[in-house]
């Protein structure tokens, strides 16, 4: 039966891992490094622990958090014992006795070492624009993460899933690796998983027979070591690669596959965004593929020590070349960075007291030992730099021959750290750490850059073009109550077949009833309101219900009407003529406005009729959405005081409440903010009314 | 009503003519259009072929123009007084529909009923 020669493997296996445990703490006893073997059992119980959470959880998020952090214990295990093998190994190297022909300078310079800060991942995607604005089917998901490993350190970033409304896949963290050398390796691997299949442990077989391939020993281990080059495994689709050490508990669950990786190194370190190329592994057919770009660009800065902490310090006479012999300025001289800071005491360095004076030390500075001075005990050290051609030189000089011989090592030393740090040494480059605070709360889903063209109402042409509309109306009716010149109000018209009429019509209106602050374009639903005292009071009525958002409620012919007709009426009939026209803020005249916009323009004729007409449609044209064409015509004919009337032309024949609906027919001059958000936004299916 | 790209469309088609009714300052033809070449034909409820980017009725106002003249939601609009509407954008349909000079239009539509008629009717009088 296959399931009992799989248990039979299984218990090998585990049979052999605990063997392998024993064989690394022999290791680790015999180099009597405990260091290593710690973080190995640490990393080990939480390999255990993410086992069992994954086996017991059923939720699919927590099922891909338990995945990556076991994908993270594992690989870090990996190099655990690698080095561990390394270690031995240089160990045993040592015990052999050396050839003479071996033996290397015995005090060879090393390099400080530094903190390497990588930030701001960002892996273009590309998708086909045709998966890009499909709708249907169901949304084909991919949870992924960054593993980043460098020297012996390994971290991973938040998990991200993937669909194909994203065009970029971001992560937020910093990750800041604190010992790298100058010769580091950051390796970057992308690994990512389908969020949709089921677990299954098919390919489980596989991996046990290639794991129990293996044979312990040191031959093993050698083999193990090289293919185990820190980072180079992925740990679980790797069936055919050389077999782990400590193999991995066969989970069912998601795995995480390597989708892609890149390794970066000094040369790719720079105080700005830079992008670099990826290597993608696996192909269109695997399940958890992704279409890269190919691309990835992050931040990636490093902060040798030589440039954050103080390399050297002590006490110091100095003398600037050229002052007389004897004028000595004794200092306490910090050695930090590209300069040597000159404090006149030890305390102030503490106090943080501005330095006397600085003497740079960067590359092109030369510094050398001069001639034994006759006066001094010791050497003098000359620092010379270059000044914009000028050549300044300082004379440094201390108690001892013992101090010389220590700066001057300090000093060479340093030099050979910004020789090896290169461009790192310029300048000091910034490491952002995040504030450790809550985790941010679930941010919307990142957007598409579709759908983050929002037309502000702002940048929206016909508020803008009504904003300088209302402008100049209000100017015109606060210089002159006349409001003549209202001719050029016509261009907005979109039917210029009464071009004379309708401006008359309005200054009649204008004139003759001055306190009134809204203005009304001719083409507006709300300018027929300057029919008399219900007109104003309307008026007022429509700009205090109207309000921004009816612009953005669903599409229906509500849209236009009013919320509430029944405070229009309220409105009408309690208020008299000697209302105090309100002083109306310029967003409610401006969404009068735009809520105006469509109609069909219907321009009714100002002057009209009486209170009881008006009252009467109101509230059956804003309530039904298929009202009569009687009703309609009724309306049309009657003055209408509601930008209702305008709208219902077209309004009531409300489409249907399918996405997209709007009304194309009226001004191409004044398009609502909702009607470009309509036409812009490419998943919905317009509709126009003819 | 599919079409092979390179081939001339042929379709069973039906003229409708519509006489615009006026409301106050506008002419209106009572009826919704949908589709276009720069819309997604996946959302059209009325395409037989969900990649057909022609232009579709998708309403009729009651007792309106259109429907007088015997238009019918679902039917696809291929000539608008003469202009070719299966190649347009949706806003240029629109504006061909809604010319302020024309209170006519005249309308080449097809719709499947129309074809399935036609082959009856030519099963009906099997050839000699």
């Amino acid at each position: 039966m296959p399931n009992d020669k799989y248990a039979n493997m299984e218990e090998k296996l585990w049979i052999l891992e605990d063997l392998n445990m024993m064989y690394i703490r022999q290791i680790a006893l015999s180099l009597q490094d405990s260091d290593i073997q710690k973080k190995i059992d640490h990393e080990i119980r939480m390999r255990d622990g993410a086992c069992k959470l994954l086996a017991a959880c059923s939720q699919r998020d927590q099922a891909l958090e338990a995945a990556k952090s076991l994908q993270t214990c594992s690989t870090r295990i990996m190099t655990y014992m690698s080095e561990l093998q390394r270690m031995k190994e240089a160990q045993v190297m040592q015990n052999v006795p050396r050839r003479s022909s071996d033996a290397g300078p015995l005090d060879e310079r090393m390099p400080c070492k530094g903190k390497v800060a990588i930030s701001d991942l960002r892996i273009p995607l590309m998708w086909k624009d045709t998966e890009y604005f499909k709708n249907k089917g169901e949304l084909h998901r991919c949870a992924v993460f960054c593993l980043l490993q460098l020297g012996g350190e390994i971290f991973d970033t938040d998990m991200v899933i993937v669909d194909r409304t994203l065009t970029d896949i971001c992560f937020d963290n910093t990750i800041v690796f604190n010992e790298a050398s100058p010769g580091f390796e950051l390796r970057v691997e992308l690994f990512s998983c389908c969020s949709e299949d089921d677990y299954s442990a098919g390919s489980t077989p596989r991996k046990l027979a290639s794991k129990l391939s293996s044979s312990l020993g040191r031959s093993a281990g050698k083999k193990l070591r090289a293919a185990m080059d820190p980072g180079q495994c992925s740990l679980v689709s790797n069936g055919g690669a050389a077999p782990f050490l400590l193999p991995v508990p066969a989970v069912p669950g998601p795995k995480y596959h390597l989708l892609a990786h890149t390794t970066l190194s000094l040369s790719h370190v720079q105080d700005n965004f830079r992008t670099h190329d990826l290597t993608i592994s696996g192909n269109e057919e695997c399940s958890y593929w992704l279409p890269l770009y190919g691309s990835v660009c992050c931040r990636l800065v490093a902060q040798p020590r030589c440039m954050t902490q103080q390399m050297m310090s002590g006490c110091l006479k100095v003398k600037q070349c050229g002052g007389d012999p004897q004028s000595w300025t004794k200092v306490y001289a910090v050695l930090k960075g590209t300069s040597l800071f000159c404090y006149q005491q030890q305390e102030d360095v503490e106090a943080n007291v501005e330095p006397a004076f600085t003497i740079g030390i960067n590359k092109e500075t030369r510094i050398r030992a001069s001639e034994k001075d006759p006066h001094s005990k010791a050497q003098n050290i000359c620092v010379s730099n270059q000044f914009g051609g000028e050549e300044v030189t300082h004379t440094l000089t201390t108690e001892s021959r013992e101090d010389t011989h220590r700066w001057m090592e300090a000093f060479w030393q340093h030099f050979y750290d910004m020789s090896q740090w290169k461009q790192c040494c310029d300048d000091l480059m910034k490491i952002e750490l995040p504030s450790p605070r809550k985790p941010a709360p679930i941010t919307p889903k990142q957007g598409s850059l579709y759908h983050e063209m929002v037309i502000e109402s702002s940048n929206d042409l016909s508020s803008t073009v009504s904003d300088i509309l209302a402008r100049r109306m209000q100017e015109l009716e606060l210089r002159s109550q006349l409001g003549t010149s209202l001719t050029w109000m016509s261009v907005f018209e979109e039917n210029n077949t009464k071009p004379a009429g309708f401006p008359r019509h309005c200054t009649s209106c204008l004139s003759g009833h001055s306190p009134r602050t809204p203005h009304r374009l001719p083409r507006s639903p709300a300018s027929p309101q300057r029919c008399p005292r219900l007109g104003l009071l309307s008026s007022d009525a429509s700009l205090t219900s109207d309000s921004d958002s009816h612009c953005s409620t669903s599409p229906c012919c509500h849209r236009h009407g009013w919320p509430e007709p029944s405070s229009n009426l309220s409105l009408l009939s309690s208020s008299p003529f000697g209302l105090r026209p309100r002083t109306l803020s310029l967003d409610a005249k401006l969404s009068t406005l735009r809520g105006r916009g469509y109609g069909g323009g219907t321009f009714q004729c100002p002057c009209q009729p009486p209170s009881s007409s008006l009252l009467t449609p109101l509230p059956i044209t804003s309530r039904s959405p298929c009202s009569q064409r009687s009703t309609q015509t009724t309306l049309s004919c009657s003055s209408s005081t509601s930008s209702n009337s305008s709208s219902n032309s077209e309004g009531s024949h409300s489409p249907e409440s399918s996405q997209g609906v709007l009304f194309s027919r009226p001004s191409p001059a004044r398009r609502s903010l909702r009607n470009l958000r309509a036409r812009l936004d490419p998943r919905n299916w317009l509709q126009s009314q003819v | 009503m599919s079409f092979v790209p390179g081939q001339p469309v042929t379709a069973v088609v039906q003229r409708i003519e519509i006489q615009k009714l006026r409301q106050g300052e506008n002419l209106i033809l009572g009826f919704s259009i949908g589709g276009g070449i720069d819309q997604d034909p996946g959302q059209n409820p009325f395409s037989e072929d969900k990649t057909d980017k022609g232009i579709y009725v998708t309403r009729i106002t009651p007792g309106g123009p259109a429907e007088v003249a015997d238009l019918r939601i679902g039917d696809k609009i291929m000539q608008v007084n003469g202009w070719d509407m299966t190649m347009v954008t949706h806003d240029q349909a629109r504006k061909k529909l809604t010319k302020k000079k024309e209170d006519v239009v005249r309308l080449l539509i097809t719709r499947k009923s129309l074809e399935q008629a036609v082959n009856q009717s030519k099963g009906k009088y099997p050839r000699p």
